[in-house]
């Protein structure tokens, strides 16, 4: 009885739910699809035309809208996130893999590295540049502000990892050391292939966070902006729809990032099985 | 000559201060079969971590071949482990998992893929040699984990409760198969299990533990027929166990004065006159007599002070065995469980009165 009633409340919620996450991009396709130059945000749009587009990429007239400065900002953004990405995973393997013994002070790390993904971005940037300050080193997007993006992304990826280890079973470390294969072997060729699929988890996390992120590097980044930040640079002028036409640019970047992530998913178990069979020589 | 494994005086605390393993003691020959037996948490499965080295020993000493292997990281020891859930590696094929540990030996590729495979059909696995484990029986995982184990050829395999995840039928045939395989190599095999008929079939000699103590070390049927301690008595068998004061002992007779008068039996171990003793008796050895057609100064004769009178309270029968529960004049009871035939139960009616008899060597007398 409870079921007839419940049901359709709970998918007109689940409906409405996915409408508001998924709303504002909608809009922001939309729009990024008006005519321009003259075509501002406004809705409905006054036409449909691809010009935003061309205009990202330089190649329509010149206009008095300038174009995103996204160029070099982009490849910093993609570099920061892709260091981030491998230093931030590395780390929570290693430290996860730690965890697993239960050694003195283990809880008090434990809150310490979770710490890092807790306190106020803001906070940690302007902390960051006053200590830079202090010591006279400048702050740039891949000192100061890497810094700030591991610390924020190492305990998304070491939280992950925690997870998996904690499924994992670890009597077949236990068999293959029995069996005469040292740790270090042990871990390259039985642990790492079972936990491959959580350490791509760890890397989309560290990535995507890292990839956008925004109060951390604010203050810590020094003058060479990343690409939020020069997005956000532009608001202060105007907003024109150059910049939904990046935004769904990025979606689909980002999308292409999922979809490698699932194929790579998908083929891990392949992929652990060349692993132990390249150590077959 | 050195024993093939040697533990003395095997200790095993735990960091946060409870004893898992208290001075644990054994030798073992070599080509021996030895069972580890006992309740859960008595320790079996700990001792036989330290040996295998996945477990640090927090006392005493082990040797393998005479040498001590107590630091030796369980990779330089010449032993391999079997464990309950198989721990296969789910990302290789059943070859590749046998061949993993030949992996890190310096042995050519043809010597060890011929090894593999005469591994593979020597336990009758060869068929699916290039096919995942997951999708496998358990009888075939547990083959693969014996290929695995065995392949490297270790001086000693450590099995942890291998056959516990497996149904009664097949749990049987690999029994079989697990001992001829062991017998056929002749190397040292340590198996821990919590069922008592697996270690009674399979293994030489049984180490019977108990809250991380050893209680006895004996061969299955000495276990079966001489219990050393009150706890082994319990556990192995279906046995009788009657509480009394050990009165005399001579000749290889002990008396016992219990409840129902004073009783003899076989003693073992070190029960001392005027100490407590329990009287043991096996639930094969019981003899029932009518009493109605039976003399009993005859039986006297024939079964010394071990003869009581009892009334049947409660008879039921179970296929081919019988549970009795005897009412012993004033206000004891007795119960006793045993084969049909033994017990001629037509003539066990309830009510009706009995003559309850065993012979004193065949009950043992312990402290």
């Amino acid at each position: 009885m409870q079921g007839r009633v419940l049901k359709p409340v709970l998918a007109v919620y689940t409906g409405l739910f996915i409408l508001f996450l998924y709303a504002p991009f909608i809009v922001l396709g939309i729009l990024s699809f008006q005519i321009g130059p003259e075509g501002g945000p406004q809705f409905p749009i006054i036409a449909w035309s691809t010009y935003w587009y061309r205009h990202i990429f330089g190649l329509t007239p010149p206009s008095r809208i300038a174009p995103l400065p996204i160029g070099e900002s982009l490849i910093r953004s993609l570099t920061l996130a892709f260091m981030t990405t491998i230093v931030a995973t590395v780390l929570g393997v290693l430290s996860a893999q730690a965890f697993r013994a239960r050694f003195r002070g283990a809880g008090a790390a434990f809150y310490l590295i979770v710490l890092g993904m807790m306190v106020p971005g803001v906070l940690v940037g302007l902390g960051m540049a006053l200590v830079a300050n202090t010591f006279g080193v400048d702050r740039h997007w891949w000192s100061t502000a890497f810094v700030l993006h591991v610390v924020y992304t190492f305990p998304f990826a070491f939280l992950v990892m925690l997870a998996i280890f904690n499924r994992f079973d670890a009597s077949v470390e236990e068999a293959a050391w029995s069996l005469g294969v040292p740790p270090a072997r042990t871990f390259r060729t039985v642990t790492f292939p079972l936990i491959f699929p959580g350490v791509l988890s760890a890397m989309l996390f560290a990535f995507t966070l890292s990839y956008d992120e925004f109060s951390r590097t604010l203050f810590a980044s020094g003058r060479e902006l990343t690409l939020p930040l020069a997005i956000y640079g532009t608001f202060s002028v105007e907003i024109h729809p150059n910049i939904f036409a990046f935004g769904v640019l990025t979606t689909l970047f980002s999308l292409a990032l999922l979809a490698v992530y699932a194929i790579l998913m998908s083929a891990s178990v392949r992929r652990a099985r060349r692993v132990a069979i390249q150590e077959e020589t | 000559m050195r024993a093939d494994l040697e533990l003395i005086g095997v200790d095993k605390v735990y960091d946060n201060g409870t004893p898992a393993v208290i001075d644990f003691d054994l030798a073992v020959e070599k080509g021996e079969f030895i069972a580890f037996l006992g309740p859960s948490g008595c320790g079996k499965t700990t001792t036989l971590r330290m040996i295998a080295g996945f477990e640090a020993i927090s006392g005493g000493d082990i040797f393998i071949r005479g040498q001590r292997i107590n630091d030796l990281p369980p990779e330089r020891r010449p032993t391999s482990t079997i464990f309950q859930n198989y721990a296969l590696f789910p990302h290789m094929t059943v070859r590749e998992n046998v061949a993993f540990g030949l992996e890190v030996k310096r042995m050519p590729r043809a010597a060890r893929m011929a090894k593999v495979d005469a591994m593979l059909h020597t336990l009758g696995i060869a068929d699916v040699a290039d096919q995942r484990t997951e999708r496998l029986s358990g009888g075939q995982r547990q083959r693969i984990a014996l290929a695995r184990g065995l392949v490297v050829e270790p001086d000693i395999l450590l099995l942890d409760e291998p056959l516990g995840a497996l149904d009664a039928n097949l749990r049987r045939t690999i029994q079989a198969e697990l001992k001829l395989l062991q017998r056929n190599l002749g190397i040292t095999f340590v198996f821990v299990t919590h069922a008592q008929s697996e270690a009674l079939t399979m293994s030489d000699r049984i180490v019977v533990m108990n809250q991380g103590r050893i209680e006895q070390i004996a061969t299955p049927y000495e276990l079966y027929t001489r219990p050393r301690t009150g706890f082994v008595a319990q556990f192995i068998g279906r046995n009788t166990i009657l509480d009394g004061t050990l009165s005399s002992l001579a000749d290889g007779r002990a008396l016992v004065r219990t409840a129902f008068g004073p009783l003899a039996g076989t003693p073992h171990g070190t029960p001392a006159t005027g100490g407590a003793a329990k009287l043991v008796i096996p639930s094969e050895s019981f003899d029932l007599f009518p009493a109605a057609s039976t003399d009993a100064a005859r039986l006297r004769e024939t079964y010394g002070p071990n003869v009581l009178e009892g009334v049947v309270a409660q008879r039921d029968v179970v296929g081919h065995m019988v549970q009795l529960g005897l009412r012993i004049e004033p206000s004891h009871a007795l119960h006793l469980d045993g084969h049909v035939e033994q017990f001629h139960i037509d003539a066990l009616q309830p009510e009706s009165r009995v003559w309850i008899a065993w012979q004193a060597n065949e009950a043992t007398v312990i402290a």
